[in-house]
């Protein structure tokens, strides 16, 4: 990648991680770059989550390095991999928030955990991180009453509540309407900018990932098959890549399930 | 046959590896301990919930029990002549036995199960995934209250159980049967030996709540994190802490009261 060295904040060499005997990844590198967002994208069960968890230093890989911000994530101590999250935030697909706490709870939970600052203080940050994602009002509500599109908002409101170097959003789009997906993409990206974060995004929405990210990965059957910019992979990317970009039914993934022809399938007498 | 063998085999291999993660889930909760010193509002919130919301059940089911002994009791006694010795028979057996075993099974239905079903949850909606990446330490943030609130509320409900217990008895027996009153709490007075008695079924209660706790708190951070996980945990907590709290008294039986 032509991208320098201090300008990666996520380096990930050899990766490989094994679920039972499956193998998820094998041999993945990326280098994410700081201060732009980067979507991985890739077919349903491709292991993107666990992608994010093995950077969040949730799972241990069987082989290879996760670095963030020229730590590796799995030789920390547990006291170093807590202060390194403390310094990244995640976004999980449910929004994870603590759901006997109400929104202003939520998003106070980090700031009362790791800060000593005092309640007024906390109130105040709360307030503006809340303003920052249009809930603001909603402060007073339960996490049972949000739709989701709004429980993600809040858990976006929580994941920046530290001021963190980076997030990572596990399918942030999934099951959203079109006015809250609306929405997210244009947080995600006035976050990105506003806040100078690094934000790594694993999705399967093209358009909308493809519409906000710097940088796109692709991967499939536990390796990176394909890497750019987004627009350039649309146009130049492999058959594969531009089948999955653009969701034709039909290419070197092919709709038919692998199986003799028809005619023969038709003709066979039954016994 | 073969297969009868390996799903034993594989039976026995799970239950040891259960009984290893649960032991190091014991060890990773103890060292949560003294950062629960600093914040004992959160031990507070805990005790609440799994003690204070259980005492109705207890407070209940320990006057009918109390009552039913009452009545058995002076049936039996009242056959040799002996219905004086009813405060004896009732107290005895409650702080002895009924009273620690009977709330710790009413607990482990009551707070246990819902101790496993909300961690559980929490595993199944990525909340404990998030403490993890806020930084937070869930075994110590989430487990660690529960356990020791379990630890302090059992024994205190057991308390309750027995003194409800008594008081059925005592309504029982002087309120409806006759039995003298004053011979009725003499006798108790006389027989049942604070420390032997009294301070032993207590120590129990806090075995049972240990014992019940931790198996609560491992089964629900240990389940599938799917509906169906959930379910099946919270009914093997139910059963096993059932299972642990009787042979438990068992051992503590034959320590405490053998000679």
């Amino acid at each position: 990648m032509s991208t320098a060295p201090d300008e990666v904040l996520v380096r990930i060499r050899g990766l490989r991680f094994l679920r039972g005997s499956r193998v998820i990844f094998d041999g993945v590198d990326m280098d994410i770059p700081r201060g732009k967002v980067t979507a991985i994208m890739g077919p349903s069960g491709t292991g993107k989550t666990t992608l994010l968890k093995l950077i969040g230093g949730q799972l241990r890989p069987d082989a290879g390095t996760v670095e963030v911000d020229g730590q590796d994530v799995h030789k920390l101590s547990t006291d170093a991999l807590y202060a390194l999250r403390m310094r990244m935030g995640m976004l999980f697909q449910s929004g994870a928030l603590l759901t006997d706490l109400s929104v202003f709870d939520n998003v106070a939970f980090p700031l009362r955990e790791h800060t000593g600052l005092t309640e007024s203080m906390i109130r105040k940050l709360v307030l503006l991180k809340l303003e920052a994602v249009g809930l603001r009002g909603a402060r007073e509500l339960m996490p049972a009453e949000l739709s989701g599109g709004m429980a993600r908002r809040v858990a976006l409101a929580r994941a920046v509540a530290l001021d963190p170097m980076m997030i990572m959003y596990d399918e942030p789009f999934t099951g959203q309407d079109p006015i809250s997906m609306g929405v997210l993409v244009k947080l995600i990206r006035q976050l990105n900018d506003a806040a100078r974060l690094t934000s790594v995004m694993v999705s399967h929405d093209v358009a909308e990932a493809g519409s906000i990210a710097d940088h796109v990965y692709i991967l499939s059957g536990g390796k990176v098959v394909d890497q750019g910019l987004a627009a350039d992979l649309a146009q130049h990317g492999s058959d594969w890549t531009r089948q999955f970009l653009k969701g034709s039914p039909d290419g070197p993934v092919p709709f038919h399930y692998q199986a003799r022809p028809l005619v023969d399938d038709l003709l066979e007498r039954t016994a | 046959m073969i297969r009868v063998l390996a799903s034993l085999g594989r039976a026995g291999i799970g239950a040891v590896g259960g009984v290893g993660r649960a032991g190091v889930l014991l060890v990773a909760m103890f060292a949560g301990l003294w950062e629960l010193l600093k914040r004992p509002l959160l031990l507070v919130e805990q005790v609440y919930s799994v003690g204070t919301l259980t005492m109705v059940i207890i407070a209940v089911s320990g006057l009918f029990v109390g009552m039913a002994l009452g009545l058995q009791g002076f049936y039996i006694l009242s056959q040799f002549g002996a219905e004086a010795t009813l405060g004896v028979m009732v107290s005895a057996s409650l702080v002895r036995e009924l009273g620690p075993v009977l709330t710790a099974l009413l607990f482990a239905g009551r707070a246990g199960s819902a101790l496993t079903a909300e961690i559980g949850l929490m595993k199944a909606t990525e909340q404990l995934a998030g403490l993890e990446m806020m930084a937070v330490n869930p075994i110590r943030r989430v487990l660690t209250p529960r356990l020791l609130a379990g630890v302090i509320a059992l024994p205190l409900l057991a308390a309750l159980f027995s003194a409800l217990g008594v008081l059925g008895g005592w309504y029982v027996g002087v309120g409806l049967l006759g039995v003298d009153d004053g011979t009725f709490w003499a006798q108790m007075q006389a027989k049942v030996d604070w420390y032997d008695d009294v301070i032993n079924g207590l120590i129990k209660a806090a075995v049972f709540g240990f014992a019940c706790t931790w198996i609560a708190v491992y089964q629900g951070y240990d389940c599938v994190p799917t509906s169906e996980g959930v379910s099946r945990a919270t009914t093997r907590t139910v059963v096993h802490s059932a299972l642990a709290v009787l042979g438990l008294n068992v051992v503590l039986t034959a320590l405490m009261f053998g000679n």
